[in-house]
């Protein structure tokens, strides 16, 4: 029996060991010195994610070819605490790497947290700005005024009155982007009728950003009572909605945070990605980097990207969008109204 | 060795309450006869439908409704089937979800490179591999079930997760998270009746657009896979029901020790039950893979294997029963998918349901219980007269909810395999 217990318990400290090692990846090699360079906390998906993750990451290799630093990035677990982002920032300050960012509003609370203890390090965090500190960035973006855009589109390519929201997980980043699109719908066709779904509550945000089949079941659903144009926040699952609405007829689907057009996973339903709301997480976590690295004056407190410095915007990429003059030629003057202070747009449903 | 100390934790707690007469009578009424199934599932329909008609709630039972049921269905049932292979050999199988990883991994990194059939071969043997980790473990090494299940559940996370970084990452369509997209399987319309049942499903009728919707999700846009997976429940009860294979094998789950003496080799059969659990788990993530998304993604099975070890249960250790369970749950969470007013008419349906509830428990004079059911219905009724739309948070607990209310109320008479999950020695048995 005593066997049987010593074999149990190598083979749980084989399997966690194992998982400790595939959890703990990083993206760079680091060096010994005290000042190594950035640190970046990925949210879940992590690199690799096709969305804002892959995007932050692309301004820090970006910031790290530029200015000849060192980096490393690490990857959470699906369904982690509150105490192991806070253990993981914790790890990259205390290596000595500085900045270090957090990106996702899963990290407000916790670079908070560990920025108070680290007062000489900057960090920032990307999508919230509910917890500031005097070395803390709050890189935010006017995610409502894109999907603001992407729902004029929705509106007036809609054959049948109905278009679809479909959000990963129903909290305040991700209502603002319905809040947004359902502005937008609204001042281009007013009576359209907008359909929306939100596939899971926090804290469930692998299942909704990370579940193919909730996203291709939601479009189905939305598909099947009428809506032919459908716009997805919904992070991976978003995939599984575009690949559902590829298979319907003269059905359109509006892609999210990067110009999903061009992104090379979706490549076979391409043609259904009627434009994306862009969001250029990788300027500003660039241009976060290089206020401290290079500019020596740390960027603190609330950074907004918007419309005005292409923080935020909508793709032209797909022809046979280009194509359609008028609908396009409507959003780019809505879009000068907004940033011209003319029209506002909401950030609340 | 052959007592039953274990099976009384399955057994309601409110047995010894009830008097002794049905007691008794509960433990010969196992299973109801195929009438009375059919006889309640046509119950089912008719409330259904009424429901339908009053709330206006068309999707409830259009062919679109069905046809995402079967398909979230799946890989849960899938899932139920591989449990049932092991437990039936009495092997308890939490390593589900670890062996529904590997299929999904498995089975799109064949997959992506050598076509979606060769995908499905190599996620099943990926999904018996942790079959066979688990029955080495168990079976061999006689490791407690439960503890040797959770560690394939973390060794299947951790070595995907570092895998995919090492095959998927720097691949075209890659990345160190998601497989590159993998070619479609084929998929099959029945034609003209698929059509025609839409059409009648699109009248709204009465019961018959209802039956028309249900049967027309069934024939339309029907995966290669979808096939084989519902072929695999009538399939696995003809083997183990029907043959001196089955019998042996199941004879290992409920007394092993019986059947050692009567010249059964013990450890093969638990082999083969465990192993061919892990297949079926691995086939059901070769379907969240390849079916309903076409690439792998970590986190993709997100807890299904632990919901097919639920469907099992609330089948009671049977093919069709878990079939059922399986079900139940696929349509439960494709309402909360697809539409919400669905869950809105989930409202009416669970009081009318809570009210014949009361009505059955008021006949068998359990009062209290039948209390509860009423101030419940009422409540429910009472939120649907005056709500126009319920809250998502709801929405997305919907189908957790009517699971939970569903095995509340009929696993009262479960009887898992006699020897489920107690470690069998060879000999030892005196």
């Amino acid at each position: 029996m005593r066997q049987v217990t010593k074999l149990a318990a190598v083979t749980i400290a084989g399997a966690l060991a194992l998982t400790a090692t595939a959890c703990g990846g990083s993206s760079s090699d680091d060096s010994g010195s005290k000042d190594k360079g950035i640190g970046l906390a990925f949210d879940v998906g992590g690199r690799g994610d096709n969305s804002f993750n892959d995007a932050s990451y692309a301004g820090m290799e970006k910031a790290m070819k530029e200015f000849d630093i060192k980096g490393k990035a690490l990857t959470p677990r699906d369904g982690e605490s509150e105490d192991d982002k806070v253990q993981r920032l914790t790890q990259l300050a205390k290596e000595g790497y500085n900045p270090v960012i957090g990106v996702g509003a899963v990290y407000s609370k916790s670079v908070k947290k560990v920025a108070d203890q680290f007062p000489k390090t900057s960090f920032a965090v990307v999508d919230a700005s509910d917890n500031t500190g005097d070395n803390i960035a709050n890189l935010v973006f006017t995610e409502e005024q894109s999907s603001f855009l992407v729902g004029m589109a929705a509106a007036l390519e809609t054959k049948t009155g109905k278009v679809g929201f479909i959000g990963g997980v129903k909290m305040p980043l991700i209502e603002k982007f319905e809040a947004g699109y359902r502005q937008g719908v609204e001042y281009a066709k007013p009576g359209t009728k907008v359909l929306v779904k939100y596939l899971a509550s926090p804290p469930n945000y692998s299942k909704g950003f990370g579940d193919p089949a909730e996203g291709a079941n939601a479009a189905k659903g939305q598909l099947d009572s009428g809506a032919d144009v459908i716009y997805s926040a919904a992070g991976a699952s978003g995939d599984g909605a575009i690949k559902t609405i590829s298979q319907a007829k003269n059905k359109w689907a509006i892609g999210v945070d990067q110009d999903q057009y061009n992104q090379k996973s979706l490549a076979a339903y391409k043609n259904v990605i009627l434009t994306s709301a862009t969001k250029n997480c990788s300027g500003a976590v660039y241009d976060f980097i290089k206020s401290v690295v290079e500019d020596k004056k740390p960027m603190t407190g609330v950074h907004e990207f918007s419309l005005k410095d292409d923080g935020v915007g909508f793709s032209v990429s797909n022809p046979d969008f280009a194509a359609k003059k008028e609908t396009v030629t409507k959003i780019e003057a809505a879009k000068e109204k907004i940033i011209s202070g003319e029209l506002k747009v909401n950030d609340k449903p | 060795m052959t007592s039953t100390p274990t099976t009384t934790t399955t057994t309601s707690p409110k047995a010894p309450k009830a008097p002794a007469a049905p007691t008794a009578r509960k433990t010969i009424r196992r299973q109801m006869s195929l009438p009375v199934v059919l006889l309640l599932v046509a119950a089912g329909l008719v409330l259904f439908s009424a429901v339908r008609v009053v709330t206006g709630a068309h999707d409830l039972t259009s062919d679109g409704q069905a046809a995402a049921a079967l398909q979230l269905a799946v890989p849960v049932g899938l899932a139920g089937l591989g449990g049932l292979w092991a437990e039936r050999a009495g092997v308890v199988n939490i390593g589900l979800e670890g062996m529904m990883i590997l299929g999904t991994w498995c089975g799109a990194w064949a997959g992506y490179q050598w076509g979606p059939w060769v995908g499905v071969l190599v996620g099943v043997l990926g999904g018996a591999l942790g079959g066979l980790t688990h029955a080495v473990v168990t079976v061999t090494f006689g490791v407690n079930h439960i503890i040797s299940g959770v560690a394939i559940n973390i060794l299947a996370g951790g070595a995907t997760q570092y895998l995919s970084r090492l095959a998927f990452d720097g691949v075209q369509g890659g990345t160190p998270v998601q497989s590159p997209n993998i070619d479609p399987l084929p998929r099959w319309t029945v034609p003209h009746l698929a059509d025609w049942l839409t059409d009648i499903n699109r009248e709204h009728w009465f019961l018959v657009s209802d039956l028309a919707g249900l049967c027309g999700g069934l024939v339309r846009d029907i995966s290669a896979l979808t096939v084989i997976a519902v072929t695999l429940v009538p399939l696995s009860f003809l083997v183990l029901w029907r043959t001196p294979f089955g019998l042996r094998l199941r004879s290992c789950g409920e007394a092993p020790v019986a059947a050692e003496s009567l010249g059964v080799n013990v450890y093969l059969y638990k082999y083969i039950g465990v192993i061919t659990s892990g297949a079926l788990a691995g086939l059901g993530g070769v379907f969240l893979a390849e079916v309903t998304a076409d690439f792998y993604r970590e986190g993709q099975t997100s807890g299904r294997g632990y919901i097919g070890l639920a469907a099992m249960i609330f089948g009671n250790w049977r093919p069709g029963g878990l079939a059922m369970g399986a079900g139940l749950f696929g349509f439960t969470d494709s309402l909360r998918l697809r539409n919400n007013d669905n869950v809105r008419a989930l409202l009416l349906l669970l009081a009318v349901l809570l009210v014949l509830l009361a009505l059955w428990q008021l006949y068998r004079r359990s009062y209290l219980a039948a209390s509860f059911s009423v101030v419940f219905g009422a409540g429910s009724a009472v939120w649907y007269v005056l709500s126009d739309e319920v809250p998502a948070e709801f929405i997305q607990a919907a189908p957790y909810l009517t699971t939970l209310l569903v095995l509340a109320f009929s696993s009262q008479r479960l009887r898992m395999p006699k020897a489920d999950g107690i470690p069998y020695r060879r000999g030892e048995g005196t």
